[in-house]
């Protein structure tokens, strides 16, 4: 029953929060709502999926939100300025591969704890975004075929939602049935012993980091045709939901580990309990507050994951 | 002793560390279906030694030999690929992963184009049951992480990514060290059965009963130096142990 309850004992705190709100909060069980809510968390699923990633491999990556900022914001640009959607997505995606990779090698090759290394990657990042638009939002008429990246739906589901899914779906394919991804849950695990097993772990942990940075390209891209817009600080709220909704996903399913299925229940979890709280009226701030005990309850119960990745190199 | 065509042998190995030498001239021939003791006290140069020859170290001077052929080794992959696995003292094995990963960790099964690099789950459980079946643990829950198994099952568990790699040697470093006397007993048989298997074991142990009951020779090191070699037969913990203390090996 113990490990039963540790599995699944947060997934099914989910479900009965899910049972609360159904309850208290009108229109809550609405269609249009539960999809909202699903829509409404894609973007940090898509960026917390990254992180994880980035966490098995024991790195941490702090910079994933400054850099899909910048990302959104080069994406944007490029649209605004009539050059083709998939030039401007491609640049997207290339930013946040970029910022990636210079943090998977300032980590391995200078030997900067990712904690460290990631947070200033966040600053440039920040300080570029700010560069390249003066600190204006990019706003215009686009394309359809760009705007559609983010605003679709097929079969009724929003195409926001649709991209979550694939890209959860690709990752817990790539960890659980590729050599890639086994050799990536090594390597984070025990480090020494991957190495002397022969992994090429320096390799690992920079895909690790450029992973969780094509995540926050991605996010950019679809953030950005979402909205029609693109600014410097766009994604600087999704620092912390992300890296919430990934702690606490490692209290279920593989307690103590960063894991896909739990990084999704986590996040629709934090995102049901944003809407459900506005449903029966609490303050915006009531919010922060819980995300701010779910991350340190959540921290608390798989801390030994966390240190490793924030102090070793 | 004479040995015929040794499968490893290293002439003149020696390391050094800045200006401390760890190793000088270390000459050693290391034969197929042989239980080797690697002995010595506390900075005789054991552990540079086995880090030398898992790949982890490269010496600073001196020659390896293999069936006669010089080579490198230049990394704990090269050893592995070389028939040369290691275990060591803190197992190097991932103790919150399941016992299946550790086995196939950096020799993963793959099925389809290589390229896709897809797991073959099937074959890896089929062929770490067979592997531990060798050891008396064939029924054992795979998906078990290590840390809920006991030494002793550690210790298998790390001896069957040796013989996964299809290792011709297996070097073993204090594998009785945090064993209690049940559990010791366990790994001597395995090693044991590793020699009737056809696997040569480098055996580096401070427990001279250890080295006793399981090695053919015994190799000595003092100070970086190699002291001797003696056969085991015919000789006591306690000799074995002033021969250690004193450097004299006669």
């Amino acid at each position: 029953m113990k490990p039963l309850i540790a599995r699944y004992g947060t997934a099914l705190a989910a479900v009965a929060l899910f049972v609360v709100f159904a309850v208290t909060a009108r229109n809550f069980l609405a269609v249009g709502n539960l999809i909202g809510i699903a829509k409404h968390v894609s973007p940090i699923a898509i960026l917390g999926i990254g992180f994880a990633l980035a966490l098995i491999a024991a790195e941490l990556d702090l910079s994933f939100a400054n850099v899909c900022s910048l990302a959104a914001v080069a994406t944007g640009t490029l649209v605004h300025r009539g050059h083709s959607p998939w030039l401007a997505a491609a640049a997207g995606l290339g930013v946040g591969i970029g910022f990636g990779l210079l943090n998977g090698l300032v980590v391995t090759r200078l030997k900067v704890p990712s904690l460290i290394a990631t947070l200033a990657a966040a600053a440039i990042a920040n300080g570029l975004a700010f560069m390249v638009t003066d600190g204006v939002s990019v706003v215009g008429r686009w394309p359809v075929a760009f705007t559609d990246l983010g605003r679709g739906e097929v079969l009724g589901i929003p195409a926001l939602v649709w991209w979550m899914a694939l890209v959860a779906a690709a990752a817990l394919f790539w960890l659980k049935q590729t050599r890639g991804g086994f050799r990536l849950v090594c390597t984070g695990e025990n480090v020494e012993a991957a190495r002397l097993a022969g992994l090429p772990v320096q390799r690992l942990k920079v895909t690790g980091l450029v992973l969780s940075g094509a995540a926050a390209g991605l996010a950019a891209v679809l953030l950005t045709a979402s909205l029609s817009s693109a600014s410097a600080t766009m994604a600087g709220d999704f620092l912390l939901t992300a890296i919430a909704a990934v702690m606490l996903g490692m209290t279920m399913f593989e307690p103590g580990h960063a894991n896909i299925p739990g990084t999704m229940v986590g996040a629709l979890t934090i995102g049901m309990l944003g809407n459900g709280l506005v449903l029966l009226g609490a303050p915006y701030y009531v919010q922060d507050v819980c995300l701010g005990f779910i991350i340190i309850g959540s921290v608390a119960v798989s801390a030994s994951a966390l240190t490793r990745a924030a102090f070793d190199v | 002793m004479a040995l015929v065509a040794p499968l490893l042998e290293l002439r003149g190995i020696g390391k050094s560390y800045g200006p401390v030498r760890a190793l000088h001239g270390i000459d050693l021939a290391i034969g197929a279906r042989e239980v080797i003791g690697l002995c010595g006290d506390n900075g005789a140069g054991k552990s540079t030694l086995i880090r030398i020859l898992s790949g982890a170290e490269r010496p600073s001077e001196g020659q390896l030999l293999a069936a006669g052929r010089p080579i490198e080794i230049r990394s704990p992959a090269n050893a592995l690929a070389r028939g040369i696995a290691t275990t060591y003292q803190d197992l190097a094995l991932a103790a919150r992963l399941p016992i299946v990963q550790n086995i196939f960790m950096g020799a993963e099964l793959i099925r389809g184009p290589s390229l896709l690099g897809l797991l073959d789950h099937r074959r890896m459980r089929a062929e770490a049951a067979t592997l531990l079946d060798r050891f008396g643990l064939g029924g054992i829950d795979l998906h078990r992480p290590v840390s809920d198994l006991s030494g002793g099952q550690r210790q298998a568990v790390a001896i069957a990514r040796a013989l996964r790699a299809k290792a011709r040697v297996v070097i073993m470093d204090e594998p009785t060290a945090a064993l209690g006397v049940a559990e010791s007993r366990q790994v001597l048989d395995l090693i044991r059965r590793l020699r009737a298997d056809g696997v040569t074991v480098l055996l580096v142990s401070h427990d001279m009963e250890d080295v006793m009951a399981v090695t053919t020779r015994v190799v000595i090191l003092k100070k970086g130096h190699k002291a001797g070699e003696i056969e085991t037969a015919g000789l006591s913990a306690a000799r074995l142990g002033e021969m250690i203390m004193s450097g004299v090996v006669a």
